[in-house]
C-alpha cells in the first residue's frame, strides 16, 4: 500500500513537470516618419510664343517662358517627380508635334546651378531645401510641320510629386 | 520489481518534456509605415513582404503554441512632443509554417491565438496595422514597441 502511494505521487509530479508550459517573447519596433503634405504654390506655362511652318521651335528651361512648377513640402524630404507628358499640342483636329524635353530642379526660384533631367513618366528622385521648397523648370521643342495650320495649339504637362 | 518499474516510468516521463533551447520567439523585421501624412490615416497590410513587422518561432511537431501581442496604442515622437496613434485590426497577423504545404492564417493580434504545430515545427507570424496622424501632427520620427509573448506547450 505505502509502495503504491508513493509511486501514485512520483508519478503526480512527474506529469506537472512533463505538461509544464514555457513562455518567451521578443520584440519588434513599429516606426513611422510624419511628413507635411507636397503642395503646389504656383505654376507657369511652358509658352512658345508665335512658331512658323517647318521651323522647329525650343524653350529652354532658362527661358523666361519656360514651364515652372513651385512646390512645398516637408523640409528636406526626398521626393520622386513623374511627367505626364503630351506629343502634340492640338488645335482642333490639328497636332503640333512636341518632344526633347528638358528640366531641372531647383530650391530657390532661378535656373542657376539648378539641377538637370529629362522629364518623363519614370521617376526623377529630387528633394526638398531645408526650408521645404523646390522648383521645377521645364523646357520642350516644338516641330510644326511645312503646311502646319496657323491657330492656337494647346497641351497639358501633368507633374506628380511623392516623397519616399 | 517495483522500483524497476518505476525507474522505467520515470525514464518515460522524462523524455516528454522539451529540450531546453528548441523552442524560441524571435523578432526579424519592424513593422514600418515609412513617410506618412499629415491628417492622412496610413496602413500597411500583414502581407506586405517589406513594411510588415515579423516574427519567427520555432516549436516542435505536434505541440502547440499560444500567441499573445503587447501593442502599443500611440507611437512617441522619437525627438518629443508627440504622439502618433496606431491601431491594429482584427485581420491585421498572418501566421504560416515554413512547409510548402502550409496555408496562411489570418488571426486577431488584439486577441490570443493558440496554434498546433502540424505541417513544419516553425512559423512567421507576420503584422500589419495603420496610423492616424492628426493634420496637426508634429512632423518628425517616431517609433513604438511590438512584443509578442509565446507559451510553449
Amino acid at each position: 500500500m505505502r509502495i503504491a502511494i508513493r509511486v501514485s505521487a512520483v508519478l503526480a509530479a512527474l506529469f506537472s513537470l512533463a505538461t509544464a508550459a514555457e513562455a518567451q517573447s521578443a520584440n519588434i519596433q513599429a516606426l513611422a516618419t510624419v511628413y507635411q503634405p507636397i503642395s503646389f504654390t504656383s505654376t507657369r506655362n511652358l509658352d512658345f510664343g508665335n512658331v512658323f511652318p517647318g521651323v522647329a521651335k525650343t524653350i529652354g528651361i532658362a527661358a523666361a517662358t519656360s514651364g515652372q512648377f513651385q512646390m512645398g513640402g516637408q523640409a528636406s524630404g526626398n521626393v520622386n517627380l513623374t511627367f505626364t507628358l503630351p506629343t502634340n499640342l492640338v488645335f482642333g483636329a490639328n497636332n503640333l508635334p512636341i518632344g526633347t524635353w528638358t528640366g531641372c530642379t531647383s530650391p530657390t526660384n532661378t535656373t542657376a546651378g539648378c539641377t538637370a533631367f529629362t522629364p518623363s513618366g519614370s521617376a526623377t528622385g529630387s528633394a526638398f531645401s531645408a526650408l521645404g521648397a523646390l522648383w521645377v523648370f521645364v523646357g520642350a521643342t516644338v516641330n510644326p510641320g511645312a503646311a502646319q495650320a496657323a491657330g492656337n495649339y494647346t497641351g497639358t504637362v501633368t507633374l506628380t510629386a511623392a516623397y519616399f | 520489481m517495483r522500483p524497476c518499474l518505476l525507474l522505467q516510468l520515470l525514464l518515460l516521463i522524462a523524455t516528454a518534456t522539451p529540450a531546453a533551447g528548441q523552442s524560441t520567439v524571435t523578432g526579424i523585421r519592424d513593422l514600418n509605415f515609412g513617410v506618412v501624412i499629415r491628417g492622412v490615416q496610413t496602413s500597411v497590410p500583414p502581407s506586405d513582404p517589406i513594411r510588415s513587422g515579423r516574427f519567427y518561432v520555432r516549436h516542435i511537431l505536434n505541440r502547440q503554441v499560444q500567441l499573445r501581442f503587447t501593442l502599443p496604442t500611440t507611437l512617441a515622437r522619437v525627438a518629443g512632443g508627440g504622439n502618433l496613434p496606431i491601431s491594429f485590426a482584427a485581420t491585421d497577423a498572418i501566421a504560416q509554417g515554413t512547409a510548402g504545404s502550409s496555408v496562411p492564417v489570418t488571426f486577431n493580434p488584439n486577441n490570443t491565438q493558440t496554434f498546433t504545430l502540424v505541417s513544419s515545427a516553425d512559423f512567421y507570424v507576420n503584422l500589419g496595422g495603420r496610423v492616424s496622424p492628426a493634420a496637426g501632427q508634429a512632423t518628425g520620427a517616431y517609433r513604438g514597441t511590438v512584443t509578442l509573448t509565446c507559451t510553449f506547450f
